[in-house]
């Protein structure tokens, strides 16, 4: 056996915590999940007193000060702009698998039409070379929506432009 | 020392699960509350200090996902990851230093959401103690185990602080256990660890609390009844359980005896009108009136009997039920000070202690009473 | 300006490095916090409390403050407590030790900052501190963001990959002349950086901080015990916090708003106008290279947009006007729990003299800056003199 793992061996002591959560997603998540699984729909919440459409949906307008319910919550078109892109390209362990995640992958910054907040999520995409600030996006939906962001959502596309 | 005031409190029912709460939304409600109480809005708040811990939030830099619940967006905000009261303590420094006017200072915890014995076990050093499996309720039968072999206080002795505090409950709407317990029951619960059984023990709570504190004249503006700080002691005891006194609670004793010796009380239980503190299990409470000098070493079963620490008695402990009725773990503490502020402004409703002038409160950290806070609160 | 006066009498650090096989968390602690006690001439009796922290989750070890506050720093029988807030903690933690004196409840405190970060994994740690909801499943660490920052920075403003590419061979040829910074390359040229991988668009692997494993600790005493302990202390002149929204990509994100804030606050306080000429020398938190560029215009050292500039000009490097990170800053030091506070440690050191051959000439006052969670900055500023 080599110096360096007899080095560990009386060195380090290697220690797995695995605790698990059961977080609460709150009554505005809840709601946002049921409209894409049953309906195909994005929900924002939209403060009641400044009008700002946060997306993700949430329950306090941090501007305001002011509860966001469900009744407060707004539909969103599956669509908005490029506002930041990157490919992230190093491995790391993904903490909700335990395992690693799968890159390079696409990674992209944008406003869903009608929203005054960004948000961030896959991009299909692995080229730079074909990604622009100011692009169109489309969210990409699974053919089965079974209430989870990324397996409804998997992904958005980069908008071909129109020649 | 200047005066620090505490202006107004709220805290949330406690439950043993909030589930359709996120912890945000938890503590926008005692937030919100607060700010509708006080009649207030966010502008008139200097900075904030909140107390929670990672690892019960299952979200490192936990405090990332309270801030728009906070209101401190292009505000400062800082967390300590401990106890209430230690974050009480920063926030009042804060105002003492002069650089704010007023703080606002909440804590939140949902022992729902994650095993807490798992998480407690991670208190322990991965060298030596974890694999052992440790946690609160092992090392608690342990000190409980030596104090009563030192001193002879029985199990009868220890039950009684489970129905005192179970009882003081039913006056508090806020409580998460609500029902009287006798000391049968107490006796003849399961055995978790000798001689600790499962009414010896909290239960694990959902909820939050926030207070708002504020410099002299802007307390006396904002409130008919602030209620100011006196005395502040703090003191760490040693972190291996092999090196700690478990039969006396060191640490305690001399973080009691610094807040006394700034608020000038030379007799605790005459010159204290009411308590609060943070007991993790029932021998636990009759091991911290010793240290807080209100009887001597090992006469902490007697105290009890004698009925001095019952609402009638010469020093009510823990008129609210205490952690044994409500446990959302890190803001024992600071539910300790929000229940004395409510005693000393002479709104505890059904669980006033009657002209309560003086108070204290004590909250925790770690395992067994390691890390102390205390503070002692007065109205005028 | 305050109710107490605080200055720092004493500093600690560790030889920072990728992995500390040697100790575990005490002794490594220990190592700061003796060598600032010894700084100081002070027994370890003589500290009235300790403030300590570390990023809460990783290294696994819960209440971690009630384990190396009492193992490795003298918090025995004293006041223990811990102060964390991820990026920012080193800061959260001199913030911290400076309300604690200068509300007079303490007369000298000891503050720690330490990371192991070896003993835990610092992305899929950093993945967890946003919402397992909506952020966990596409967020890649901290370097996700900030690849998108200096995506959107870069565009906006036309700022090259080569003007980004100076801020690392600045640092890192800067942090040859500092004993303790992790890496240390007297002869890194703008090729190498250009050359390394590419990890996250735009961020080549030598944009990005290391991964260390250190120490840092400092020791705060009020204006009648630092007359008594030393006649060469620092003085904190402002100390600020600027917070944002839990999400942080609500707001655009490339232009650090709260580092603005901050600074602006603690500028009036401190009666700085114009940073470059009234402060001589500035301790900044960049985590990639991109970053210094834009916090620099963030700080008011330039007009937005010019931070390539600035640096083309050559006003911060050692030998230009206004030097920023002479101790390497976070491109060759960043052991997270400490990182912030090595940034407060550097800059107490130029206000006395003391950085041998990483010392700017002739300063009087110097800015420290910490940067963390969602889009989170603190400043701290200190001068050679009390504030008056």
């Amino acid at each position: 056996m080599s110096k360096k793992k007899d080095q560990e061996k009386v060195f380090e002591i290697k220690w797995k915590t695995n605790l698990q959560y059961r977080y609460s997603i709150g009554k505005l998540a809840v709601k946002f999940f049921e409209e894409l699984k049953k309906n195909k729909k994005i929900m924002g919440s939209k403060c009641p007193k400044c009008g700002k459409v946060n997306f993700p949906p949430r329950a306090v307008c941090a501007d305001c000060m002011v509860e966001m319910t469900i009744d407060d919550m707004v539909e969103l078109p599956p669509k908005g702009t490029l506002e930041g892109f990157t490919v992230v390209n190093y491995p790391f362990t993904d903490p909700n698998t335990g395992g690693m995640r799968p890159f390079p992958y696409g990674y992209g910054l944008f406003k869903l039409d009608g929203a005054d907040t960004y948000t961030m999520h896959f991009v299909n995409e692995t080229d730079v070379t074909k990604m622009k600030i100011g692009q169109r996006v489309e969210a990409v939906f699974s053919e089965e929506l079974i209430g989870d962001l990324t397996a409804d959502i998997p992904y958005f596309n980069i908008v071909k432009e129109e020649k | 020392m200047d005066k620090v005031g505490i202006v107004g409190c709220t805290q949330t029912k406690y439950e043993a699960d909030k589930i359709d709460q996120t912890y945000s939304e938890l503590v926008f409600e005692v937030v919100k509350k607060l700010h509708n109480k006080l009649g207030i809005t966010n502008n008139d708040i200097g900075c904030v200090i909140t107390s929670s811990n990672d690892f019960n939030d299952g979200r490192t830099i936990a405090n990332m996902a309270i801030q728009d619940a906070v209101g401190s967006v292009r505000k400062a905000e800082s967390r300590v990851s401990g106890d209430g009261t230690f974050a009480y303590i920063y926030g009042a420094m804060r105002i003492l230093s002069e650089s704010f006017d007023t703080v606002l200072v909440v804590s939140h915890c949902k022992c729902s959401e994650v095993n807490q014995y798992l998480v407690n076990n991670t208190i322990f050093d991965p060298y030596y103690q974890r694999h052992l499996g440790l946690d609160q309720i092992s090392s608690a039968g342990l000190m409980a185990n030596m104090y009563m072999n030192k001193y002879g206080v029985t199990e009868e002795q220890a039950a009684k602080v489970v129905v005192k505090n179970r009882k003081n409950a039913l006056n508090n709407p806020y409580a998460h256990l609500q029902k009287e317990i006798t000391i049968n029951e107490v006796l003849n619960s399961k055995m978790l660890a000798y001689p600790l059984k499962e009414l010896d023990f909290p239960p694990f709570s959902d909820g939050a609390v926030a207070m708002l504190l504020a410099k002299e004249d802007i307390a006396k503006k904002m409130t008919d009844t602030p209620v100011w700080l006196k005395g502040y002691g703090s003191c760490t005891d040693a972190y291996y359980l092999g090196h700690r006194n478990m039969t006396d609670l060191i640490g305690l004793e001399l973080a009691a005896r610094e807040a006394y010796k700034m608020a000038n009380i030379n007799d605790p239980v005459k010159e204290l009108d009411v308590c609060e503190v943070s007991e993790n299990f029932s021998i636990h409470e009759l091991m911290i009136y010793e240290a807080l000098g209100f009887c001597a070493s090992g006469e902490g079963g007697k105290f009890i009997e004698e009925g001095e620490t019952e609402m009638n008695g010469s020093i009510p402990v823990n008129p609210s039920g205490g952690v044994l009725s409500s446990n959302p773990i890190m803001a024992n503490g600071l539910i300790r000070v929000a229940e004395i502020a409510l005693q000393l402004k002479g709104k505890a409703d059904k669980r006033q202690v009657p002209n309560a002038k003086i108070g204290l409160a004590y909250g925790m950290n770690g395992i067994c009473s390691q890390g102390n806070c205390v503070l002692i609160f007065g109205g005028e | 300006m305050s109710k107490h006066d605080v200055a720092v009498v004493g500093i600690g650090q560790t030889k920072f490095r990728s992995k500390r096989r040697d100790v575990n968390i005490p002794e490594m602690v220990y190592e700061a916090v003796k060598m600032a006690l010894d700084d100081a001439q002070l027994e370890p009796q003589e500290i009235d409390a300790i403030i300590i922290g570390n990023m809460d989750h990783f290294e696994g070890i819960n209440y971690s403050e009630l384990f190396c506050g009492i193992e490795g720093a003298p918090g025995y029988l004293k006041p223990v407590v811990k102060v964390a807030t991820g990026g920012t903690t080193g800061s959260s933690l001199a913030i911290s030790g400076y309300h604690n004196v200068a509300s007079g409840i303490y007369n000298k405190v000891l503050v720690v900052g330490w990371e192991k970060l070896n003993e835990g994994g610092a992305t899929t740690g950093i993945i967890t501190a946003f919402d397992p909801v909506w952020e966990r499943p596409s967020l890649a660490g901290a370097l996700g963001p900030l690849a998108l920052m200096a995506g959107m920075y870069s565009a906006k403003y036309g700022i090259t990959p080569e003007q980004a590419a100076k801020v690392t061979v600045k640092n890192r040829s800067n942090a040859a002349n500092n004993p303790f910074a992790h890496l240390q390359m007297p002869n890194i040229t703008i090729d190498y950086v250009m050359s390394s991988q590419m990890i996250s668009y735009p961020l080549r692997l030598h944009d990005v901080c290391p991964q260390s494993e250190g120490a840092c600790a400092l020791i705060y005493a009020n204006e009648e015990e630092t007359k008594k302990i030393t006649d060469n202390p620092a003085w904190f002149h402002a100390v600020e916090t600027a917070h944002y929204y839990t999400f942080g990509t609500d707001d655009k994100m490339y232009d650090l708003p709260t580092a603005a804030i901050a600074s602006k606050k603690a500028y009036k306080k401190a009666g700085i106008k114009n940073p470059v000429k009234d402060l001589d020398v500035a301790e900044i938190y960049e985590p990639t290279s991109w970053s210094e560029l834009s916090w620099t215009e963030a700080l008011g050292f330039c007009k937005p947009g010019e931070g390539g500039k600035l640096l083309d000009e050559g006003i911060t490097l050692m030998s230009g006007e206004f030097p920023v990170n002479p101790s390497g800053g976070v491109l060759s030091t960043n052991p997270i729990g400490a990182t912030a506070m090595v940034r407060v440690a550097e800059a107490a050191i130029q206000v006395m003299g003391r950085g041998e051959k990483r010392q700017v000439p002739d300063v009087e006052k110097a800015l420290a800056m910490g940067f963390g969670g969602s889009l989170w900055a603190e400043i701290l500023l200190l001068g050679k003199e009390p504030l008056r």
